[in-house]
């Protein structure tokens, strides 16, 4: 057997032919990382720096990082809390690293520093919350603490260098929650901070680790392996654990990330047939960050946050400042109380949610996800608070009573979307007179911002339940100082 | 309701309801893992993990296997002996797909160290068998299973057996068992893009990881969701189509483990699956050429034609990585081609990159014929090889040696076993491990 001269020829073309097409294959199957949204993010993340924060996003962040300092301060004090506490101690030794909030003296490794405080954070239902939403402080800020504790004591971050980080993790939940339709409805499937949470955790560490975009985009990535919770495990004790780990993995993965693990450049674009970031969304469509260099606008400078002025989901805020008015009208000019005996029938016109649609919740985590024990709770006191969860108000006979009359109404025009939503309470009495309250827009929601000295008072409510009231005063300054100093330990070491 | 169901189950499985045919897999699974696992401590992921855990400080400490100088935290040595464990995509497989034993020994292990009376060997089966039914349970939940995943079925099955296996150990009640396993949930859920990449083994340590731990939060008094198997909301999130059936109770009779009914697939080959398939069909093809041609030489290839089930996931024409080779049809029957052998040597950087091996690959095409399923019950590959003098041969593997309708030997497993932990440990502690 034998070739003649043409056909070796052919031959010879066909194989360098095919090896051109490869190489263009291989172009085409790795994408270089600056035509990929993975690899914008991650140079974003690596390429950002604190002159790109504006005055507004750094005065919108310094009241995120005190709300939910205080948030964290008094959920160190509940049953959910100890449990995880004790279980680091438990399963880790003493390591005598990163502050655990409100404890003297306990000090953890930095991921499981994280874990327990953002555990605090989301403990009560009384963290930030954005729109889309997600809970996006408390997923950050444990993290952003614990690692620069981690940090020698020579080189901790400076204030603006700790506040870049900060609203890394913030706006990196933002950009994702954009990619998503989905992200602005009720979550049916996955609980947002659980999606989101880690990514936000992820960027903020790579950004404070100084990692590189290649890196940063592994931190990433790495972090969607360990994203996504189910909503079962929400309004039940193991929903705070959603933050706290949030946070803590987002930091394990950055921590990762430094030591070289990679994991998928193409995490967050969509790969037709590999799922991605894109499997805990029904539709998705990603976008690539701008450069910080290039017009980049943080989100936050057009969408400010929410504030929760007590402890329960966001969708609860309406419903109460309906009823405090309707409770107004029905005791007058003077303190007073609201009795059963007048109330004939309650009629709420809410959203329709399952999730927060509990007629007699039974326990304080589903309290705080009723409209029901929310809107009765603010008929009968003014007001709800702190205390409104405690097993004694729960379950006091005069509540019962008015939950027992509580029926619910959908309109077709109150969407179940924190930017559109109302609440309507409408109380028919025993004569046959019906008092109504509104609430488009409660106290404390974006458009209607909690002022400073609201935004203080209910810090100092939070952080006295655990710290003396010197280092309460010692911490407002030191955030509100945070973009001048020069070393973060003067607030680092106030937290306990 | 379910998770009730399954709460009591794990809790009230007892040694009695093992039968031989369970235990006699069960060990297989065990010894294969332990060797698997011993072998991947040489790779460069674990070693990334092992420095990360030793970050944590704690005074309960449990092995790292393959290393005597060294202990963790119990739920890191879980963490990365399970990366071990799958670093190098050598562990078993079940039907619907997932790799059910790197989830659960590596937890068991870890946590059998810390309890204050030493477990027997039979509480450790028993464990065990426990984690990998539960998983098994979980899959036939979804005909989704069944298919090409979003996410990756060790990550959402895993971190549950895993919970389950440690909570039957650690002796939970069955509303702690029951807690263990919606603590767990919230752990579940990898997305599949980093698979082939060099994270994937971390979703099989961190399953086990995270499994122990949720077991341990159970015990320590936290509280799920208690219908988390039951609602849409729960586990079904990571399912398009989901639908749950109760664990029988055990003491009525009507109880049998899956295990007895389904086998695992070992591998011969630190590669997906479905390059079992490929590369014994490959390795007959070339035989035949060999065979049929006069001095057949791998460079008189003309043309490489792979008939096989539709998955991008393993479609990769020009990988440049481990991972990436480990999921490449392309690359695999490349390497039977050119070697007349696929074995862990294979996958070195070096053989990866070598030219001949790339201008085979440039030859090579991928079809993917319609009655091929990419089911690991059903799929098959078929390679044909065509050569520049016009010759042409084709082979085809229906059943690869090492799935579960054709297993493994006892000898050849222990064979891959020997191979496996010699590159760790002395002759003396193979041996003994087998024992």
């Amino acid at each position: 057997m034998f070739y003649s001269c043409t056909l070796q020829k052919t031959l010879k073309l066909i194989r360098a032919a095919r090896r051109v097409h490869n190489s263009a294959v291989e172009v085409l199957t790795s994408p270089a990382p600056e035509e990929t949204v993975t690899g914008s993010f991650g140079k974003f993340i690596s390429e950002v720096k604190s002159e790109h924060l504006s005055s507004v996003v750094l005065h919108r962040s310094k009241r995120m990082v005190l709300d939910s300092i205080g948030v964290g301060l008094i959920g160190s004090t509940t049953e959910v809390f100890d449990v995880v506490l004790q279980h680091c101690k438990h399963m880790y030794g003493p390591d005598n690293i990163s502050t655990v909030y409100g404890r003297r003296g306990v000090r953890l490794s930095p991921t499981l520093a994280a874990f327990v405080n953002g555990v605090a954070t989301h403990s009560m239902d009384f963290d930030d919350t954005w729109h889309p939403a997600t809970h996006p402080s408390g997923a950050v800020l444990p993290a952003v603490l614990a690692l620069s504790d981690m940090m020698p004591a020579s080189r901790k971050p400076s204030g603006l260098d700790f506040l870049l980080a900060f609203n890394v993790g913030i706006e990196i939940q933002g950009r994702l929650m954009r990619f998503s339709n989905e992200a602005r409805n009720i979550p049916k499937r996955f609980h947002p901070p659980t999606v989101v949470g880690p990514m936000g955790s992820a960027a903020a560490c790579a950004r404070l680790l100084s990692l590189d975009p290649s890196q940063c985009s592994h931190a990433l990535a790495i972090a969607a392996s360990l994203a996504g919770a189910p909503m079962a495990n929400a309004a039940t004790q193991s929903k705070p654990l959603h933050i706290g780990n949030a946070s803590r993995l987002g930091l394990e993965a950055a921590l990762l990330a430094s030591r070289g693990l990679e994991a998928s450049p193409l995490v967050l674009d969509a790969v037709a047939g590999v799922a991605g970031f894109n499997a805990f969304y029904e539709d998705y469509v990603p976008q690539p960050l701008d450069s910080p260099h290039d017009g980049h606008a943080f989100l936050l400078e057009e969408q400010d946050m929410g504030f929760k002025r007590f402890p329960a989901h966001l969708g609860m805020h309406w419903v109460a400042d309906a009823a405090a008015s309707v409770h107004k009208l029905l005791v007058g000019a003077g303190p007073g109380k609201v009795s059963p005996h007048q109330v004939q029938d309650i009629l709420l016109r809410v959203p329709l949610s399952k999730y927060i649609n509990r007629p007699f919740p039974e326990s304080e985590h589903e309290a705080r996800h009723s409209f029901q024990f929310n809107a009765c709770s603010a008929l009968l006191d003014g007001e709800v608070t702190v205390k409104s969860f405690t097993p004694a108000a729960m379950s006091r006979p005069e509540l019962h009573a008015l939950l027992s009359r509580v029926r619910l109404e959908h309109p077709h025009d109150n969407p179940a979307n924190f930017n559109l939503m109302y609440g309507e309470v409408q109380v028919m009495l025993v004569g046959g007179d019906t008092v109504n309250g509104r609430c488009d827009t409660f106290y404390g929601h974006w458009r209607n911002p909690l002022t400073n000295q609201s935004l203080r008072k209910k810090f100092r409510n939070n952080a006295e339940a655990v710290l003396p009231s010197a280092k309460v005063e010692r911490l407002i300054e030191a955030v509100d100082d945070l973009d001048r100093l020069e070393d973060c330990k003067d607030l680092l070491s106030q937290l306990q | 309701g379910i998770t009730d169901s399954f709460g009591a189950a794990i809790h009230a499985l007892g040694p009695s309801q093992l039968t031989d045919g369970v235990i006699h897999r069960s060990k297989r699974m065990m010894l294969d893992t332990l060797g698997v696992g011993l072998l991947g401590t040489r790779t460069a992921v674990f070693n990334k993990a092992v420095k990360y855990s030793q970050t944590f400080r704690s005074e309960q400490r449990s092995s790292v296997w393959g290393r005597s100088d060294l202990t963790l935290p119990p739920c890191y040595a879980a963490f990365v002996n399970g990366i071990a464990v799958h670093s190098m995509d050598f562990d078993d497989t079940w039907h619907p797909a997932t790799h059910p034993s790197g989830a659960v020994l590596p937890a068991l292990l870890a946590l059998a160290e810390q309890l204050p009376s030493r477990p027997s060997g039979l509480d450790l089966l028993l464990a065990f068998n426990v984690g990998i039914e539960v998983q098994g349970r979980l899959l036939r939940f979804s005909r989704e299973a069944y298919n090409i995943p979003e996410f990756h079925p060790p990550s959402v099955v895993g971190v549950m057996g895993s919970a389950a296996a440690s909570a039957k150990l650690l002796g939970l009640s069955p509303s702690q068992c029951s807690h263990a396993l919606a603590i767990a949930a919230s752990s579940a859920g990898a997305p599949l893009a980093n698979a082939a990449t060099q994270t994937k083994p971390l979703h099989i340590g961190n399953a086990a990881r995270r499994g122990l731990e949720a077991a341990r939060l159970a015990q320590a008094g936290l509280e799920g969701n208690p219908a988390v198997l039951d609602v849409d909301s729960g586990l079904g999130v990571y399912y398009k189509d989901y639908s749950p059936s109760a664990m029988p109770d055990c003491a009525s009779g009507a109880f049998r483990w899956i295990l007895e009914d389904q086998d695992v697939a070992f591998k011969r080959i630190p590669a997906h699956l479905a390059m079992h398939w490929l590369v014994d069909a490959a390795l007959a093809a070339s035989a035949e050429l060999q065979e049929t041609v006069w001095s057949f030489d791998p460079s008189q290839i003309r043309r490489v034609t792979l008939r096989v089930p539709p998955s991008k996931y393993i479609d990769v024409p020009l990988p440049t990585t481990e991972h990436q080779a480990r999921h490449s049809f392309q690359f695999n029957a490349c390497s039977a081609l050119l070697d007349n052998k696929v074995t862990v040597a294979s996958f070195d950087p070096a053989q990866i990159n070598r030219p001949a091996l790339r201008e085979l690959l440039s030859k090579v095409e991928v079809t993917t014929p319609a009655d091929n399923r990419p089911s690991f019950d059903d799929m098959y590959c078929e390679v044909q090889v065509e050569t520049a003098q016009g010759g042409s041969c084709t082979a085809r593997c229906d059943t690869f040696y090492g799935h579960w309708r054709k297993p493994l030997s006892q000898q050849d497993l222990v064979e891959k076993f020997c191979a496996n932990a010699s590159s760790v440990l002395s002759s003396e502690g193979v041996e003994g491990v087998i024992d």
